[in-house]
């Protein structure tokens, strides 16, 4: 199959996955069990059979199923989610795209750098497997795989959010910037990178392992190989061996577990955005999911879904460059 | 220079450059904040009192909101009609404050079948945009509330017959379909805020002053506000923080404050770490333990206060055997036990409040009995005494069953329905439905399941989220389910929740009266309240609702939910608790609240300016250099094994 040919048919499927996925999003909240203006209004004052029906003829939700449907594809292609239901009068676009520049920052800059250090740990400790560096590393990566990043993000929000001991507080407990400290220019970044402080450190940490033991396996698995034997015999260097013929075709499968990760970075971090407070998209989707908010989560999982396929279209392309079998077929 | 060397070189560079320019944010950031974070209350510092709950508001328009949380905002900012005081009681002028009425309408008048009003209000009152607050404010505002459907404010205008008016310039007067004292004044009975017309009425015509679309009085956003308090709503991120800013057109006493801002944090941890840390000043706590620990953390005050809200287990009284009715159809497949009061009777003796408070809510909440909290307005609740009092009394229910006729004839521990009942013989086994959100409510399920299989009540204990349970309600298909309500000060509201109108009615449909219970003598009740002309005789009624709803027990109340507040002691002083003694300090219910105006700093403690925090440019450098360090040996290093291998 020629490369464009390729592509394209590549480019089509993610057309007609994405097609499908905002179709299902429709039918899919709609399941959830639960009437969403009962649930917005159960344990306030506003909480009466009046008020009930009247919020549901507010969000539109007493049309009928198709009717809403059609308004739905209308308003998804002009990129238009409507207000959302928990946040009234907030348009659902606005809130997510003001949760997008923190997500990406926190959740972005984070896989890349647990990515780095996960892969640099892995190729170090494959190499020197049964070594004292890797019985440690495989130690500490396992550890970090295995630890759930909320109890892990508790202990750092105490330790240096709240001081331990003789060691002062450090960083801020929660959130994305000061508010009211009226700062700007490189004062602000200095702010906004404080509070990103704890929630990066906790997802590098948290993620770093799983990078480092698929790395590790990989280049062992690699080592083993014939051409390896080749190229010592014919007296190529050790360090050459590792970095130009044992690392690159050790990397394809670190390598989509990157891009997929990195597709998933819209989601967020649920669980460290929760400890910290941190504003991301992965809490909005917890809110929105609590109160059936229709808006908010076909936005938020049209986006999620778009980010998936798109990473998976980038990484299929890649592929197909770094491993030509693959468009082979 | 080998091309790995020089890869690794650059990215030695790029981090080191990396952690240099984070140290020269971080002295920037130190600069612009050395004033703010170095200041005393005394240095005429821009005064900022945080505080911080886990809530986030749905919205600040009193046209649409909901939410608890939005009314701290509310009452820095609007007038109410007629405001509560401390103890929910109508507001007087306040000597602490020079006379200060934080109300609206300074006389009421009413003709003698109390179905006329005539209020009038105070001239000397400006919007925070330098328009007056008028008359023509007031009436509006009833006007649209009224017309719009506005969530919260139009349950209290159900009785209003055509519109409000504007007469002689600064009254309103309006009618009503019947004789009421609810707007007599004696007690804030509207509980909703005034608003700009100047503002509002453009916006029902589609002009927002923001981009808020679709523009309506509901959907319009309300930042900025343009306000009547002291202080106005500035700025609203989602998900982050509120922040309010002084109104320069406020004539009355001067807050000792310049910016309130309401710090959003997702979990009570971080809430305690940041007072400890002094990063806000006051918050409030939902979680017992957590605030447990924060009781003997340094200067850290503390207060368990009491909120109108409670929590209960409630009985299906029969969704599926009681008689058609309007819209109400039977449904659902409740035990036909619990159409049976003894039964309910046996239940709630069984239920011992005292302990549930002790164990479950760790002694902070008060152990509940009636539908109406202690903390109400004034005379408004009915608490049983002596005789009255229904358990706890494990052997009384055993015996209240046993003389019924339900008896544990096969001896397996679970009685069953007596012979001459709609289902003889069946075992009283029934569904106890507890919600995941709610700890406490699962949390309590252990204790209640124990006090009712010791009076011969098999249960089955099963953890709903609450949408599945709203549906399992509706439905009518459970026998027990634990939930709670969060009442107004006015009873009134809290009452027509039970009305037999309000049970769900197919099915499918919701509705309040989650107990499906319905006894005309309490409907009757409640239409005689509402009809009322004199309070006492209002209150009596009142009473005499909770009582028959009390014995007939839909409900087994079982406990009034407390509230934790905790405040640095060396930042703040002057909170103003609501009720007093111990309630919310900063007196969360009314119009204007006066803890808005007595906040001040405690004297010499460098209290208020938003400090933003980090660690400092030093330890950033020292970071770099540290990292440059070892490159430069790795790259050392590297470079004599080259040399060797050569």
């Amino acid at each position: 199959m020629g490369t464009r040919r390729y592509i394209l048919s590549k480019v089509l499927q993610a057309l007609l996955t994405l097609a499908f996925v905002m179709v299902f999003n429709f039918f899919l909240f709609r399941v959830i069990p639960g009437d969403p203006a009962a649930l917005l209004l159960r344990g306030t004052a506003a909480y009466n059979q009046q008020n009930v029906e009247q919020v549901t003829h507010d969000l539109g939700l007493d049309r009928p199923l198709p009717q809403q449907f059609l308004v739905y594809v209308e308003d998804t292609l002009t990129l238009h989610f409507g207000d959302s239901y928990f946040l009234q009068g907030q348009d659902a676009r606005q809130v997510i795209s003001e949760r997008i520049w923190p997500t990406l920052l926190l959740v972005a800059t984070s896989t890349i750098a647990s990515a780095i250090l996960g892969l640099i740990i892995g190729i170090y400790s494959g190499w020197r497997r049964g070594s004292r560096f890797d019985v440690g590393a495989q130690g500490f990566t396992l550890f970090v795989y295995s630890m759930p990043e909320f109890w892990f993000g508790i202990l750092v929000l105490m330790a240096f959010a709240g001081g331990v001991g003789p060691f002062p507080s450090l960083f801020p407990a929660g959130g994305y910037a000061t508010p009211g400290a009226d700062l700007t220019g490189l004062a602000h970044a200095a702010d906004v990178l404080n509070h990103l402080a704890l929630p990066w450190f906790v997802l590098v940490v948290a993620y770093m392992g799983e990078y480092s033991l698929i790395m590790r396996n990989s280049l062992i698995d690699v080592m083993n190989d014939d051409f390896v034997m080749t190229a010592r015999a014919k007296g190529v260097r050790e360090k050459q061996i590792l970095w130009r013929h044992i690392v690159p075709n050790a990397f394809l499968p670190t390598f989509t577990l990157v891009l997929l990760s990195l597709g998933f970075i819209f989601g967020g971090a649920i669980t460290v955005e929760y400890v910290f407070s941190y504003p991301g998209l992965g809490l909005l989707t917890v809110q929105a999911i609590d109160s059936k908010d229709f808006p908010l989560l076909q936005g938020l999982f049209l986006l999620f879904s778009a980010a998936v396929i798109i990473a998976n279209l980038i990484a299929d392309i890649l592929y197909s460059r770094l491993d030509p079998r693959v468009r082979a077929g | 220079m080998r091309r790995g060397t020089r890869f690794q070189l650059a990215v030695a560079l790029m981090l080191a450059g990396a952690f240099a320019s984070a140290a020269m944010a971080q002295v920037a950031l130190a600069q612009e904040t050395t004033g703010a974070t170095g200041s005393t209350a005394d240095d005429n510092q821009k005064v900022v009192f945080t505080w911080a709950e886990t809530s986030e508001p749905d919205t600040l328009n009193p046209m649409a909101a909901y939410s608890a949380i939005s009314f701290y905002f509310w009452t820095a900012s609007y007038h109410m009609p007629v405001d509560f005081d401390v103890d929910f009681g109508a507001q007087q002028p306040s000597p602490e404050f020079d006379g200060f009425d934080s109300g609206l309408v300074t006389d009421i008048a009413y003709t003698d079948d109390a179905m006329h009003f005539t209020y009038t209000i105070r001239d000397d009152l400006v919007w925070s945009d330098g328009e007056p607050l008028t008359a023509q404010d007031v009436a509006y505002t009833f006007n649209l509330y009224k017309n719009n459907h506005a969530y919260l404010p139009q349950n209290y205008l159900t009785l209003l017959d055509g519109d409000a008016r504007v007469v002689d310039g600064n009254k309103v007067e309006f009618d009503t379909t019947e004789p009421t004292s609810l707007y007599k004044g004696a007690a804030p009975y509207m509980y909703f805020y005034i608003l700009p017309q100047h503002v509002f009425e453009p916006i029902e015509h589609g002009n927002c002053p923001d981009d808020s679309d679709p523009c309506n009085p509901k959907g319009y956003g309300n930042v900025p506000s343009v306000s009547s308090g002291p202080f106005f709503i500035a700025e609203y991120k989602v998900g982050e923080f509120v922040r309010l800013e002084r109104n320069e057109f406020w004539k009355g006493p001067e807050p000792a404050i310049d910016e309130i801002v309401y710090r959003i944090y997702k979990n009570d941890d971080a809430i305690a770490t940041a007072l400890q840390t002094g990063e806000i000043d006051f918050a409030h706590i939902t979680t017992p333990n957590i605030f447990n620990t924060l009781k003997t953390a340094e200067n850290i005050d503390t207060m368990v206060g009491s909120i109108p809200s409670f929590s209960e287990i409630g009985m299906n009284t029969g969704s599926a055997y009681q008689d058609k009715e309007g819209a109400f159809v039977p449904h659902g497949d409740g035990h036909p036990a619990l159409t049976d009061v003894v039964v309910r009777r046996a239940i709630r003796m069984a239920i011992d409040s005292q302990a549930l408070n002790e164990q479950v809510m760790l002694g902070y909440g008060v152990p509940g009995d009636s539908i109406i909290p202690p903390v109400s307005v004034a005379g408004a609740r009915w608490e049983p005494t002596g005789a009255d009092k229904l358990g706890p009394d494990i052997e009384g229910a055993k015996q209240l069953l046993e003389d019924a006729g339900y008896v544990d004839s096969d001896g397996d521990g679970v009685r069953e329905m007596p012979a001459d009942s709609v289902d003889p013989g069946r075992p009283l086994d029934f569904r106890y439905f507890v919600r995941t959100s709610e700890q406490t409510s699962i949390d309590a399920a252990p204790f209640v399941s124990e006090w009712l299989q010791e009076i011969g009540i098999k249960t089955e204990v099963t953890a709903l989220n609450s949408a599945k349970l709203t549906d399992v309600i509706n439905a009518g298909e459970y026998e027990l389910f634990s939930w709670g309500w969060y009442p107004d000060p006015d009873p009134s509201a809290q009452l027509a929740l039970f009305k037999c109108d309000q049970r769900p009615p197919d099915g499918k449909t919701y509705g309040n009266n989650d107990a499906y219970y319905c006894n005309p003598e309490y409907d009757q009740l409640y239409e005689d309240q509402l009809g009322a002309t004199d309070q006492d005789a209002r209150w009596e009624i009142v009473h005499q609702a909770q009582k028959i709803f009390y014995e007939d027990s839909p409900y087994a109340v079982m406990w009034y939910d407390p509230i934790f507040s905790a405040w640095r002691s060396d930042r703040f002083t002057g909170y103003i608790p609501q009720p007093q003694p111990n309630g919310d300090p900063l007196e969360g219910w009314g119009g204007i609240s006066e803890v808005w105006l007595s906040l001040h700093p405690v004297a010499g403690s460098g209290a208020g300016a938003a400090e933003a925090k980090g660690i400092s440019p030093a330890v950033w450098a020292i970071l770099a250099g540290v990292l440059i360090l070892i490159v430069a040996i790795v790259l050392i290093r590297r470079r004599r094994t080259v040399d060797e291998d050569a």
